[in-house]
């Protein structure tokens, strides 16, 4: 299925839609309200761009770098190749630790390599425990968007959930008593938690220190308590100074939801006494995307999901649609490195507008980055035939004046007579099913311009 | 060859030409009580001034009425706890009243190092958290801060106001895992 498919399901319930909409769009507002507040904002994300730029140049050094502090630190360092060395390793390491179930916080890597099926799949209990996360590991789905998984979800879908789930009363939709619902059911999974998941907002290579931004205080809660942490980050989380996280805590929070900062920002560098920290670096291929000069910038990101809050066309067909890890613009430049043919409707499934570029705090040039894997997916042969057939029939009309003219004349006359529901029928016409045709004028631009030579 | 090895010798492969690190920031900012105050009750948390010379444990008493437990390095406490203390203990801890090194003007950030803590767990386990500081150690910005702090050592945690969320429906509900409220105490 293509992004236009999946997102017809979602668009099909137009109320739902505009609210989907509206929030995000309401999201967006609150992100610029923040930025305004700080005068050097712009400043801030060049420091930033420059910053990750810089560490991208050298990353193997500062991978290294990283790796020897965090072991002097008394953490255990692995690296993963792809995600299925990486879901080994995690498997591996719960089971030396002899435990059979795990908390989690917020990791888009970990659903990138779509851990949680396979430590299911090997007898782990996993208990994801972001919020948003729990509300959506409840319904089977996958989160819907970077920082907010839940958004696609209204209060009663919620409730029903937690009804079917955790025993709230039917019917029981207010956002307070459902969120204390949960309160309770994950606090009984923290106290018991064994092992500790998180994910990685930023790697310092300086000090070997990872660094985890939250709102709930669940990556804290469960790995202080928990006896393994294992901290899984994507290569390109590193910085190289403990200063630079002066530059991205301020841009991070602000650019998500509008918050001077995340509630908690927790520095993990060694393990309390008697407990164990893992690190697992994963590519996955970010090396691959590294080689490629005209996407390498998308490593960038520090996935704060500005660039979906406000694109046109995510607000209005929902995170699913994507059906990709990362949704929104930012995962519609990252998915055609993993697999492109999978994933070739993505880079449409925008209007090219650049607004994400705009709000982007690391300054990727998200929207230029679209329109060229729009390139090599045409090169690739990897368009629909219809979008195919229709660019040839197009380009061969405009190669050739006569045709153009007879085209045109056909049309004006065609569209006079013809009944509207051929004219706008879908199956023909996709542009017109939100939209009317313009009036068809009388003359052509070629036939005016001629009388006009004439007097 | 490992996948270390392997993953190091793609990254030397295919990195881009070196582009330099720029300097640490600083933007100067303002380094108030007022922004400080301002910024913490906009996330949720409270400010309370209190008098240096009145007992914390009376500032305390008189904030958490019911607080039966009350965990603590910075009063006489009703609950000990240190780094060994056991889940069962900390998680019947009312209040934890800690110390803050450094607040943060621009954001009503407290960094909290593991030494302020008793127990790592004990900042969020606890259903209330207050901390003490000094108003004197309120800097701007984050770039000040991290210039302070220097070095987060083993584990240390910047908290800006009581735990919360906005996963359902994007209504804010204080009080999501960790602190349900978290007061600053300034000095």
């Amino acid at each position: 299925m293509s992004h236009p498919q999946r997102a017809a399901a979602f668009t099909s319930d137009a109320e739902r839609t505009t609210w989907h909409d509206e929030t995000l769009w309401f999201v967006r507002q609150k992100r610029d309200k923040a930025v305004y507040g700080i005068p050097e904002f712009q400043q801030l994300r060049q420091l930033a761009s420059d910053i990750k730029e810089h560490t991208l140049s050298r990353l193997d050094e500062y991978l290294e770098q990283f790796e020897q502090n965090a072991r002097a630190n008394g953490v255990t360092v692995h690296w993963a190749a792809d995600a299925e060395e990486h879901n080994r390793i995690v498997l591996d390491l719960i089971r030396k630790a002899g435990a059979t179930s795990l908390v989690k916080s917020k990791s888009m890597l970990t659903e990138e390599c779509h851990l949680n099926p396979y430590l299911v799949k090997n007898g782990i209990a996993v208990v994801d425990t972001d919020l948003g996360e729990r509300i959506v590991q409840l319904r089977e789905e996958a989160p819907s968007h970077l920082v907010l998984p839940a958004i696609h979800l209204k209060k009663e879908d919620v409730g029903e959930t937690f009804h079917l789930h955790l025993g709230t009363p039917k019917g029981e939709k207010d956002p307070q008593a459902l969120t204390e619902a949960a309160r309770l059911h994950l606090r009984e999974k923290f106290l018991i938690g064994e092992v500790a998941i998180t994910g990685v907002n930023f790697a310092v290579a300086e000090t070997g220190a990872v660094v985890v931004c939250t709102n709930e205080g669940n990556a804290d809660l469960g790995v202080n308590l928990a006896r393994v942490h294992i901290a899984c980050m994507g290569m390109e989380k590193l910085i190289p100074r403990t200063a630079d996280l002066g530059v991205f805590t301020r841009l991070l929070a602000r650019s998500a939801t509008g918050q001077p900062v995340t509630t908690y920002t927790s520095h993990f560098a060694r393990p309390a006494e008697g407990r164990e920290m893992h690190i697992v670096i994963v590519d996955n291929g970010r090396t691959r995307q590294l080689g490629r000069p005209d996407f390498r910038a998308s490593l960038k990101c520090i996935r704060c999901g500005a660039c979906m809050n406000t694109c046109p066309v995510y607000r209005r067909s929902g995170g699913h649609s994507y059906d990709f890890t990362v949704p929104g613009p930012i995962g519609a430049i990252l998915s055609p490195n993993i697999d492109m043919r999978q994933h070739s409707s993505l880079p449409f499934a925008s209007t090219l507008c650049g607004s994400c570029t705009d709000v982007c705090p690391v300054k990727i040039d998200i929207h230029a980055q679209l329109y060229k894997w729009r390139q090599i997916i045409a090169q690739e042969g990897e368009l629909p035939a219809a979008k195919k057939l229709g660019m040839k029939l197009l380009s061969s009309v405009l190669a050739r004046p006569g045709i153009y003219r007879f085209g045109g004349k056909v049309a004006r006359e065609g569209l006079r007579f013809l009944p509207h529901g051929l004219t706008h029928a879908a199956a023909f016409n996709p542009w017109a099913k939100a939209r009317e045709l313009p009036e068809p004028p009388k003359q052509s631009f070629r036939d005016w311009y001629a009388q006009q030579v004439v007097k | 060859m490992s996948s270390r090895e392997s993953i190091l010798a793609a990254v030397r492969r295919n990195r881009p030409e070196p582009t330099p690190l720029p300097p640490v920031a600083d933007f100067g900012g303002e380094a108030t009580v007022e922004q400080f105050t301002h910024w913490l009750h906009f996330i949720g948390g409270q400010v309370i001034h209190i008098d240096p010379a009145q007992p914390l444990e009376e500032v305390v008493r008189h904030l958490y009425p019911e607080a039966v437990r009350v965990a603590s390095d910075l009063l006489p406490a009703t609950v000990p706890v240190d780094a060994h203390t056991p889940t069962a203990v900390l998680e019947a801890v009312d209040v934890a009243v800690l110390r803050g090194e450094l607040g943060v003007a621009e954001n009503g950030a407290v960094w909290v190092p593991e030494a302020n803590m008793l127990h790592r767990a004990l900042p969020m386990i606890a259903q209330h958290l207050a901390l003490v500081l000094d108003h004197a150690s309120i800097v701007a910005t984050m770039h000040q801060a991290y210039a302070a702090v220097q070095h987060t050592g083993h584990y240390g945690v910047f908290i800006a106001g009581p735990s919360k969320t906005a996963d359902i429906e994007q209504s804010l509900v204080i009080g999501a895992h960790g602190a349900r409220s978290l007061v600053v105490l300034l000095r």
